[in-house]
């Protein structure tokens, strides 16, 4: 649905964007995590035709972004909910709705009855007459978000769609974003909450200017850190350590206190053999764990590695 | 480009100016200021001694051009709502966004302060129509208006400098952020075509017909010259990375 080839956007001698190649498919929730001023909001302004590429490709539901006439169809098949939600304070909910319904060109009938179904979806039916001004931040949210999805778009931007929320309204808004996920919309979330990432999106792509890597959220904890098995013991010999560096499938071994935590390929296939391996050498297993990094990590290490080039 | 398409900008315009007291009262308050206040303060207070048709004429004629003022005064109240407003509001995203071209959101946003001032003036026109020519029947026996000179500024001088003022503010809107710094800066830019147009009928000319035609002239070239610029200057791009 999303494909983009060394996309690329420089602002004079500043890169914002740089050699972007990315594939996002058919109703995936794909996360675009990075700290700020990594190039997530510009990559969704080019891939909306809001501003244009320096050099690269993309292609949004199969059109081009480039042509003009393209871009007219990448808007109208695209909803954005931008890091501001920029609604007119003094119209009410309804208005704010029907006038964006209308530069879609929803049909009036059409138009009613998704605005009635969104805001109905929302719990703000009946307060679809009330000025947006008097609505809180969470709710104003969630307008804009209706207001993303007022034309029924085949794609979803949402940029930071719980920044500067409260933790109540936050959770309004992602309990929202999974409803959307179960009606399988393509959506493209830049976040820069890992949690947020983690709990919503099929795969995350990491941007500080360049993509650092891109995965799905278990297999990027696993890919950047590899897999590692704890071993509790009751006492760790020296020994019990030589055996298992004896063993090739055991790549690195750290002991801290009573426990051996083992770099393995694959747990599964491995730790049958490191067990058998500590016993034989009189170790007295208590338990094995599997210990997982956690998206935090695979995302701080990435962007550190990043600043240090 | 897709006339509907900038209508539908224009009356969502239409309708937060309705919400905004400030824009609503002065497009209320200036045609009824010069609708009613001119013509009693220059007929009613002629002395009884001088009323007659020249002087009426004369006077009639040389309030005609605070019409024209109106006109180019009002969009710098209107148009800087209807584009800083969008900037404060942080709107401009979410608009430049749907399915329309440069083109049909600048002309719907021009036509938001368009309509409303040219309208606003038309109606303070009517009224001050209807109060001269009671007083000129009362007083002369005759109808002074409409007469061939209004007809020529209302159709063509009122417009046309309304359009200025507009365009003027569209340029000024993408450098300023707020609201009060556009219109002081739309009041600076208009000054000049106010300072013409008040003194213009002083000026002894061999018709007022002629004199609207010439500034009707004059206006035509500056807002076809605007009309590029501030094209040039309501680029999506533009907007987004670069108006502060």
């Amino acid at each position: 649905m999303i494909d983009t080839e060394n996309l690329t956007r420089k602002f004079g001698g500043l890169t914002a964007v740089e050699d972007l190649t990315l594939h996002v498919d058919e109703g995936e929730v794909f996360g675009f995590l990075g700290p700020n001023a990594a190039g997530k909001t510009t990559t969704v302004r080019m891939l909306c035709c809001l501003i244009a590429k320096t050099s690269g490709k993309a292609w949004v539901g199969g059109l081009e972004v480039e042509r003009e006439e393209d871009c007219l169809k990448i808007r109208k098949m695209v909803g954005l909910l931008p890091e501001n939600v920029g609604l007119y304070d003094s119209l009410s909910a309804y208005r704010n709705l029907d006038f964006y319904g209308r530069l879609y060109e929803v049909p009036s009938e059409k138009r009613r009855e998704n605005i009635e179904s969104l805001l109905r979806l929302m719990g703000l039916w009946e307060r679809r007459d009330d000025a947006v001004g008097t609505f809180s931040k969470g709710t104003k949210q969630k307008i804009a978000i209706a207001r993303a999805l007022i034309h029924d778009p085949k794609v979803l931007f949402l940029d930071e769609p719980t920044a500067n929320l409260d933790p109540e309204a936050a959770k309004t808004v992602r309990d929202f974003i999974l409803e959307l996920k179960k009606q399988k919309r393509t959506i493209f979330l830049n976040t820069h909450n890992l949690d947020e990432a983690d709990r919503l999106c099929d795969r995350i792509g990491i941007l500080k200017t360049k993509l650092l890597t891109v995965g799905a959220p278990r297999s990027l904890e696993t890919d950047v850190h590899g897999r590692k098995t704890v071993v509790h013991l009751e006492r760790v010999s020296d020994l019990v350590l030589a055996s298992v560096r004896k063993l090739g499938v055991v790549k690195n071994v750290r002991v801290s206190e009573n426990r051996l935590i083992l770099d393995v390929n694959s747990p599964e296939r491995d730790n049958p053999d490191v067990v058998r391996a500590i016993v034989s050498a009189g170790g007295s297993v208590q338990y094995v764990t599997e210990l997982r990094s956690t998206l935090e990590d695979v995302y701080l290490k990435l962007i550190r590695e990043a600043e240090a080039k | 480009m897709r006339l509907w398409k900038s209508w539908i900008v224009a009356t969502k315009d239409f309708s937060v100016f309705r919400k905004n007291k400030y824009v609503f009262y002065s497009l209320v308050a200036m045609p009824l200021l010069l609708g009613v206040v001119l013509p009693a303060a220059l007929l009613l207070s002629l002395p009884a001694a001088q009323v007659n048709l020249a002087n009426a004429a004369f006077l009639v004629n040389l309030s005609t051009m605070y019409f024209v003022v109106m006109a180019a005064v009002l969009p710098t109240v209107i148009a800087s709502y209807s584009f800083v407003g969008e900037k404060i509001e942080k709107s401009l995203e979410p608009l430049l966004a749907t399915p329309t071209t440069d083109g049909e959101l600048l002309l719907g946003k021009s036509l938001a302060a368009l309509v409303p001032c040219v309208g606003a003036t038309y109606v303070g026109a009517a009224i001050f129509v209807t109060l001269v020519d009671a007083w000129s029947y009362a007083n002369l026996g005759i109808f002074l208006l409409p007469n061939m000179d209004w007809s020529l500024i209302m159709g063509l001088v009122v417009p046309l400098a309304c359009i200025l003022s507009v365009e003027s503010n569209v340029i000024i809107s993408s450098r300023v952020n707020d609201v009060r710094a556009a219109q002081q800066l739309g009041s600076f830019v208009v000054l000049p075509l106010i300072l013409v147009l008040i003194l213009a009928p002083t000026i002894e000319f061999t018709s007022i017909s002629t004199l609207a035609l010439i500034i009707s002239g004059m206006l035509s070239v500056a807002d076809i010259a605007l009309f590029y610029l501030s094209k040039a200057t309501f680029k999506r791009e533009e907007i987004l990375t670069k108006w502060k």
